[in-house]
């Protein structure tokens, strides 16, 4: 994970524990008014960072505290990129959210919740497997829906 | 990192007011159960959440509210939100939850339609 940061460019670094996701969601969403985001947007990319960082922290790190979570932030005039690495070997598959019908009437269980939300709040996600054994989301947001 | 819940319940008429203070996350799974439970065993057929509107809400607190509404679902209860952001009113209605619960602007909104 050797990028060159730049004054666009921030990078963090989080334990794989509960509520450390906020630490990510307020740094994205500081990097995102200064790059001129739409506080509407914002909203939408704090909730997407915090979603990813969970899912990281829970699917691909398994909870174990020194298990990291890269979270790499990229702004520029029109949009944000974010990428969000665990140490893990991902999900084979990427769990499909069964909708809340089935979850209440069939007691099916939430599964798939927070990978359903970002790609409802971002415009771009894709799911890749890095070259160390790794897992990385990757979310495009743009400036202005 | 903890996080608890602070929940006060108020009678309003025919509705049960559970004023919830705090995130809504997993962690908050035990505070919103022990709620219900108490208005549940004092009759509540008609419960009107309130959020913080600066509540942080991650998908963690979503399911325990989806849980929650599965138990109201079969208890037949009626249940109204408030108290929420747009960006959540927004989430609320992707998920779902909007399917079994109403959200309503205000307080005063809610006890009307659902006295």
């Amino acid at each position: 994970m050797n990028q060159i940061l730049d004054d666009q460019t921030i990078e963090i670094n989080l334990p794989s524990k509960v509520g450390y996701e906020r630490v990510a969601m307020a740094s994205a969403a500081a990097l995102a008014r200064l790059g001129g985001l739409a506080p509407e947007r914002v909203e939408d990319l704090k909730s997407a960072v915090a979603e990813a960082c969970i899912n990281a922290m829970q699917h691909g790190n398994n909870w174990r505290p020194e298990a990291r979570v890269v979270v790499h932030m990229d702004v520029s005039a029109d949009r944000f990129i974010v990428s969000v690495t665990d140490q893990g070997d991902g999900v084979p598959e990427v769990p499909k959210y069964p909708g809340i019908e089935k979850i209440i009437e069939e007691k099916v269980s939430p599964r798939g919740l927070g990978v359903f939300m970002i790609q409802q709040l971002v415009d771009k996600v894709n799911f890749n497997q890095t070259a160390d054994g790794g897992h990385t989301m990757t979310m495009e947001i743009r400036s202005t829906k | 990192m903890t996080q608890a819940n602070e929940i006060q319940m108020e009678q309003l008429g025919a509705v049960t007011l559970l004023d919830i203070r705090g995130d809504i996350t997993i962690l908050s799974e035990s505070f919103l159960n022990d709620a219900y439970e108490d208005a549940n065993n004092q009759g509540a057929g008609k419960i009107l959440l309130k959020f913080q509107e600066d509540a942080y809400i991650n998908s963690g607190g979503i399911s325990v509210l989806i849980q929650l509404l599965a138990k109201t679902e079969q208890n037949a209860q009626q249940i109204g939100i408030i108290g929420l952001s747009d960006h959540f009113t927004k989430i609320f209605n992707m998920v779902g939850i909007t399917k079994f619960a109403k959200i309503y602007k205000t307080r005063e909104d809610a006890l009307e339609a659902m006295s």
